[in-house]
């Protein structure tokens, strides 16, 4: 079995590249990694060797431990329906329009998609660790919250809805349907739209036993997995990291990335004269107001939850190689 | 920027989108605007950047000539049916809110046109002179502005189609998009590329691509700055240097129309709020 290190938080506050350096540090210990991620910046998947759009583990370039991988979501949601569909529904689901909608815009679909691969890639056991980044949806904590919303998706909550009862066969749904009330519905909604996405429903419930089956698995590696949270001391991404806490498994660590050193806080004046004393004074007042922020944020949450807050110094310029990823990462080790 | 009644504030996520829509509201009031601000994904970000906890569905006066008020789905469901589908109050609605709140779920564009429902219909009422929405971020930015397109392509007839082509109306011909970046790759980047988008699909036209957080470079040489002995000033004065050369690369991408200083110390949402109000009254 891998070790699994779930790297989540708020969009834009470094997840992605913390994740590949984890994986790094990882490989460069001698184990082997794979990080799968979901939408790095251009520097970062250039690094890894990710130009091209692979949902398939592919080795990093000038690494012999490490391989990455990219989610494509579309083509996970087709693998998963071909999986546990009869072929006919199968080819029918995958035509719907509606079908492509959730695929495309259900926050739970996505973050359900990325938990089904990694799962696949735990299960296979061809890695000692592997790094998993959320995808970018509602601060990531849905990423955690996904199986127990595709079981609901997929086993008819929605179809109920439209009943309000059990769920119901084809015909008893038409007849259903017929209902005055849900011809009202039709009337303002302009068509049969509402037995168009019952049928929907329909067939995406004869999905439901093999995906409730791998949900389940996806929800028992996730209970443990390593979980990392990742922020700055933004109020946004601070907020986001917070929620963390109570609404799932407590999380391990958490990360405040671009943190700035605590002697920053009160290094009072330079001393120097002239134009440099003014620029190092400046720049002191400005930064020092920062880290001493900073090191009050990380200490309340320490204080507040007890878990183990790790400082990532702010590195102005993101790292484009392996090798200063390897030194990002050694800020995240004990 | 605001020559039109509905503004629409987007812009990648944690860039500070809810700050410059709470600092345009403030400029736009002190002319003697009555604005508008509607939070329309995580509202608690605007709130507090208005100087209240928390904003509620009615519509709430948060500063002289400023009101606010946070998209609430069902709510927001419930006066769609009632005002936009004109649905009388007699008529048994549990099943349309049952069926609708379905078809947000799955068809593309229904969840979409109820949330910017409410904004347009608020443009509609005529009490204000500005609808500033702090929006949805980039990502889901086009699926909501190209909604009222969605719909019209799988409700054939009816009252949610006429609805949806009002909105359209509304979209195209009072409606405008600031979008808010920081300088680095990838806020840079998803920012060029919804200003491309918005041209390409005609959808809403951008009136303004704000940079926020940029840090000034320091007027000295790098070689004065090796005079100082390693230690907190030289840190200081070391990565203030670096952050602002690696902004400038990507401000030269960005090219923007207005840019907010990284406004740095202590300030309150609120402060930081009124700051940006008062950069945007100055220009």
């Amino acid at each position: 079995m891998s070790g699994v290190t779930v790297v989540t938080g708020a969009g834009g506050v470094g997840k992605t590249t913390l994740a590949a350096a984890t994986a790094v540090g990882a490989a460069r210990r001698g184990e082997s990694a794979l990080v799968l991620t979901v939408d790095p910046a251009r520097r970062l998947a250039d690094a890894l060797g990710l130009e091209e759009l692979g949902n398939d583990p592919e080795p990093v370039p000038g690494e012999s431990n490490l391989w990455a991988a990219m989610l494509d979501v579309t083509a996970s949601w087709e693998a998963m329906v071909n999986q546990h569909a009869e072929p006919d529904v199968a080819d029918r689901l995958l035509a719907n329009p509606y079908f492509r909608a959730i695929a495309d815009r259900f926050p739970a679909a996505q973050s359900y998609a990325a938990g089904e691969e990694m799962s696949r890639y735990i299960e296979s056991g061809r890695w000692d660790v592997i790094v998993v980044d959320t995808p970018p949806s509602a601060g990531g904590i849905d990423f955690f919250e996904a199986p127990a919303n595709m079981r609901n998706l997929i086993g008819g909550r929605l179809l109920r809805w439209i009943t309000g009862a059990r769920l119901p066969g084809r015909k008893a749904l038409y007849r259903i349907a017929a209902r005055p009330a849900l011809r009202l519905a039709d009337s303002v909604l302009g068509g049969p739209l509402l037995e168009e996405i019952a049928d929907f429903f329909i067939d995406l419930r004869t999905l439901h036993d093999g995906i409730a089956a791998r949900a389940r698995h996806v929800e028992r590696h996730l209970a443990e997995a390593t979980i990392v949270v990742v922020t700055t001391s933004d109020p946004t991404p601070l907020r986001e990291a917070h929620r963390f806490f109570g609404s799932i498994e407590a999380p391990d660590l958490v990360v405040f990335n671009r943190a700035l050193p605590d002697d920053w806080a009160d290094a009072g004046p330079s001393g120097f004269e002239g134009k440099l004393g003014m620029v190092a004074d400046k720049a002191m007042e400005v930064w020092g107001t920062e880290a001493h922020k900073g090191s009050r944020v990380r200490a309340e949450f320490s204080d507040r939850y007890g878990v183990r807050v790790v400082a990532v110094p702010w590195m102005p310029t993101p790292p484009t190689d392996t090798d200063s990823l390897e030194e990002l990462g050694r800020a995240l080790t004990p | 920027m605001l020559d039109n009644r509905l503004v629409v504030v987007s812009g990648k996520g944690g860039v500070g989108k809810s700050a410059v829509t709470a600092g345009l509201a403030l400029k736009a009031a002190a002319h003697g605007a009555r604005v508008l601000v509607i939070g329309m994904t995580e509202p608690l970000g605007l709130a507090e950047h208005v100087g209240v906890e928390r904003l509620t569905y009615e519509a709430r006066e948060v500063h002289p000539g400023i009101s606010a008020l946070a998209i609430d789905r069902p709510a927001a469901l419930d006066e769609y049916i009632r005002l936009q589908l004109r649905v009388p109050r007699a008529a048994p609605t549990a099943q349309l809110t049952r069926a609708l709140t379905v078809l947000a779920e799955t068809a593309p564009g229904i969840r979409e046109i109820i949330t910017m429902g409410k904004p347009v219909f608020e443009v509609w009422a005529s009490r204000w002179d500005h609808v500033i929405v702090d929006a949805p971020p980039l990502g889901q930015l086009a699926s909501y502005l190209r909604a009222p397109q969605a719909v019209a392509s799988i409700v054939p007839a009816g009252r949610i189609r006429d609805q949806a082509m009002a909105m359209a109306d509304v979209l195209n011909s009072d409606c405008e998009l600031i979008l808010v970046a920081t300088a680095s790759e990838l806020p840079v980047n998803e920012t060029l590329e919804a200003v491309a988008l918005m041209k390409a699909e005609s959808l809403v036209p951008v009136t303004g691509v704000i940079a926020n957080r940029v840090v000034e470079p320091l007027d000295i040489a790098a070689r004065t700055v090796a005079r100082l002995p390693d230690g907190p000033h030289r840190g200081a004065v070391e990565l203030h240097m670096a952050v602002a050369e690696d902004q400038t690369t990507w401000l030269a991408e960005l090219s923007p129309t207005f840019t907010i200083p990284y406004l740095f110390g202590l300030l309150t949402p609120y402060e930081v709020a009124a700051r940006i109000g008062d950069l945007l009254e100055a220009a």
